[in-house]
């Protein structure tokens, strides 16, 4: 029974993937990051403890709104019986359809979210409806921060997020959805949040070491402009023959 | 399996030819302008306006766009100042082959500096940017330094160090001639 029933779900969720790949253009393929090559480009999911974690949140959720609506039926149910028959079909609509909707959004958000990590650079998409997609360099990252809350260490998943320069963080746009804040990419729900802080980490302090070079070697070669050290020359080789 | 490669029938692509908006733009704008109800036209002026006097300018520093009738906007930013590059398609979009390329600098403002509307194929826009970007590419290609030509022998300091060892010799052996 719960194979079938697990076949029959897959099926459906099969199905809403065709229609949003076909109609809604919803890309099925981990974004591509350009890079050089002979290095190692990674993509990847969250963990899959972040679905339990979503799901977790769900079921609370739902046993919530679905016990107040449970609950609410029963009064007007004992109170006036005739009304009460009547709001019972609407009551089971709304106490179902969006659960079932919301379910599947949580498993559509799960596979849409990608994190794609190459040596000198990340990328992350997110979304379904309005798909979103961030880049940003190691060489602009100013911290990399890692938050997990409690129920969060219960599955094993924690938040990293990689902030660059510029004002307007998450702070200041707490209205908006909390991923799409500038200046700040966010790798939702991995399991080894150390493993990637330490990989940007390591990667930063290179590319301060070599890849700020690039911008400081400037000044710091074009000090003495060809003239000025020409005339130098020509000042040791007037004192050497006289 | 979705790595671009050039090698497709499409041309490859050039920025630096991207100088209006692509037609598909003002019919997003109007479908945008729908949503708004009885205020369409209130709505659809100043997009359309907003098209009709869009113009991009991709250089091999960086990029300006400008906008406006009445009021005229200008944003100049250079590529290497670039902190991150969102790209945004909504489902609209993504049915006109539209996407919005914003672009940040590492300004106060917690908005996007210039966001690029009505650039088709904005993938390799995108990623165009991205090359261009501060340590996207490798270390061990040329930077764009003055091309100073400086062997060891010319290094200023030994030239200095030369000509006062040069100096004290003249200065000692004036001394002592007198």
């Amino acid at each position: 029974m719960s194979v079938r029933v697990e076949q029959a779900s897959k099926w459906i969720y099969a199905g809403v993937w065709g229609i949003l790949s076909r109609w809604f253009r919803v890309p099925e393929h981990p974004p591509a990051l350009p890079s050089s090559s002979g290095t190692s480009v990674e993509s990847f999911k969250p963990a899959i403890g972040f679905l339990k974690y979503l799901k977790f949140q769900f079921w609370v959720g739902l046993f919530a709104i679905d016990l107040t609506i449970f609950v609410v039926e029963l009064i007007i149910l004992v109170n006036a019986p005739t009304m009460g028959l009547l709001l019972l079909v609407p009551a089971l609509f709304f106490a179902i359809v969006p659960d079932v909707i919301i379910y599947l959004a949580i498993h559509l958000r799960y596979d849409t979210t990608w994190y794609v990590l190459s040596d000198r650079s990340l990328r992350i998409r997110r979304g379904i409806w309005i798909i979103h997609e961030t880049t940003i360099t190691f060489e602009n990252v100013q911290n990399v921060s890692v938050h997990q809350g409690p129920l969060q260490r219960w599955y094993g998943i924690a938040n990293v997020s990689i902030e660059t320069a510029g004002g307007g963080g998450q702070q200041s746009h707490g209205e908006g959805n909390p991923w799409q804040t500038s200046h700040c990419g966010l790798i939702e729900g991995v399991a080894d949040a150390h493993r990637i802080r330490e990989l940007i980490m390591s990667r930063l302090k290179q590319s301060r070491s070599a890849g700020l070079g690039d911008e400081e070697l400037t000044p710091a070669r074009s000090g003495w402009t060809s003239e000025q050290i020409a005339t130098l020359r020509e000042i040791r080789d007037l004192i050497a023959t006289s | 399996m979705t790595i671009p490669s050039d090698d497709q029938s499409l041309p490859t692509f050039d920025p630096t030819s991207i100088e209006r908006p692509d037609e598909s733009l003002v019919r997003y704008y109007g479908l945008v302008s729908l949503l708004s109800g009885p205020f369409f036209p209130f709505a659809f002026i100043p997009l359309y306006l907003k098209y009709m006097t869009l113009r991009y300018k991709f250089d091999d520093s960086g990029v300006s766009m400008s906008w406006g009738i009445l009021f005229r906007r200008e944003i100049h930013l250079t590529y290497r100042r670039i902190q991150d590059i969102h790209l945004t398609r909504n489902i609209v979009q993504r049915w006109m082959g539209l996407a919005t390329v914003a672009i940040q600098t590492a300004s106060g403002s917690s908005g996007p500096e210039m966001s690029i509307e009505g650039v088709l194929r904005a993938d390799e826009l995108r990623d165009y940017l991205y090359r261009q970007m501060r340590g996207a590419r490798g270390e061990s290609e040329p930077t764009m330094t003055g091309s100073i030509q400086v062997i060891p022998s010319d290094d200023p300091l030994t030239l200095l160090r030369e000509i006062r060892d040069l100096l004290q010799e003249k200065c000692s052996s004036d001394g002592r001639a007198s």
